[in-house]
């Protein structure tokens, strides 16, 4: 089997980082009162 | 209630949504990393498919509801079915990336390359950049009717081209593999692996949804603070 585990990771903490920053974007943005 | 206290509301009451669609991803995380079997051709890296397809699916869901919206915002011009377009528009963006950016991470170990000019890869390129431009008019254009009109105009191009990147494994000669959940016939993936895949379709769905409840509930309450403003400064 091809050893390719750190692409593996790669991919799926480049989608965690993008999901949560946006989330994190967004409830910011909620949060904010002007 | 007034529609300011409505909105806000609605946010309160999406937080908690949120935060079950987040624990679901890291569900689908446990379960495709630690309790799916590896491919033993591509390895590791066809793990990446687990979160790759379900983000495509859902950016193309996103564009096909903002190719609605916009036609019927444009027969009733409801200044709500605009909002709501733009922030899936938006919504859909953040998932589009997250697919340009897996696919060539699994693309480099599997093709040798991290990009190559396929149809498909090309088409969903341009998707990213129709949007990057749908978003870009919304800022530039300040008169609410005239915004509205063109981004539905610029909402239904983008949305036109889903069904081409779904079909273009068909119609061209292609790298990208062909689907195995949305096609004719029977899913060809084994059962573990396909539980893993629909589990993943489910929760992004899930969290797509939740996010936009929450996109829109902004854009309602900027809208109504809006509205409050000039009424106010008209008095």
């Amino acid at each position: 089997m091809p050893e390719n585990g750190g692409f593996m990771v790669a991919a799926y903490v480049a989608a965690a980082v993008i999901y949560l920053s946006y989330t994190v974007y967004l409830l910011r943005k909620g949060l904010r009162k002007d | 209630m007034t529609p300011t206290e409505q909105a806000e509301r609605t946010l309160r009451r999406t937080v908690p949504l949120i935060v079950v669609a987040v624990v679901l991803v890291a569900a689908v995380y446990v379960r495709a990393l630690v309790f799916t079997p590896y491919e033993m051709v591509q390895g590791p890296a066809q793990k990446i498919f687990y979160i790759h397809v379900p983000s495509a699916w859902v950016a193309f869901l996103a564009f096909g509801i903002v190719g609605v919206t916009s036609v019927v915002y444009l027969f009733l011009k409801d200044p709500r079915l605009d909002l709501f377009a733009a922030s899936t528009a938006e919504v859909g963006m953040v998932f589009t990336t997250a697919v340009l950016v897996t696919g060539p991470i699994w693309g480099k170990p599997i093709w040798g390359t991290w990009w190559t000019w396929d149809a498909r890869l090309t088409l969903t390129l341009f998707l990213w950049f129709v949007i990057l431009g749908y978003l870009i008019l919304r800022t530039a254009v300040h008169e609410p009717g005239q915004r509205a009109r063109y981004s539905a105009v610029l909402g239904i191009l983008g949305a036109l081209l889903v069904p081409f990147i779904h079909i273009s494994v068909y119609l061209f000669r292609t790298m990208h593999p062909m689907p195995v959940v949305l096609r004719p016939g029977r899913p060809t993936l084994p059962g573990e692996m396909l539980a893993t895949l629909l589990f993943g379709f489910a929760v992004f769905t899930f969290l797509f949804a939740a996010l936009l409840r929450y996109r829109y509930a902004l854009a309602r309450l900027a809208d109504a603070r809006a509205h409050a403003e000039a009424e106010r400064a008209d008095a």
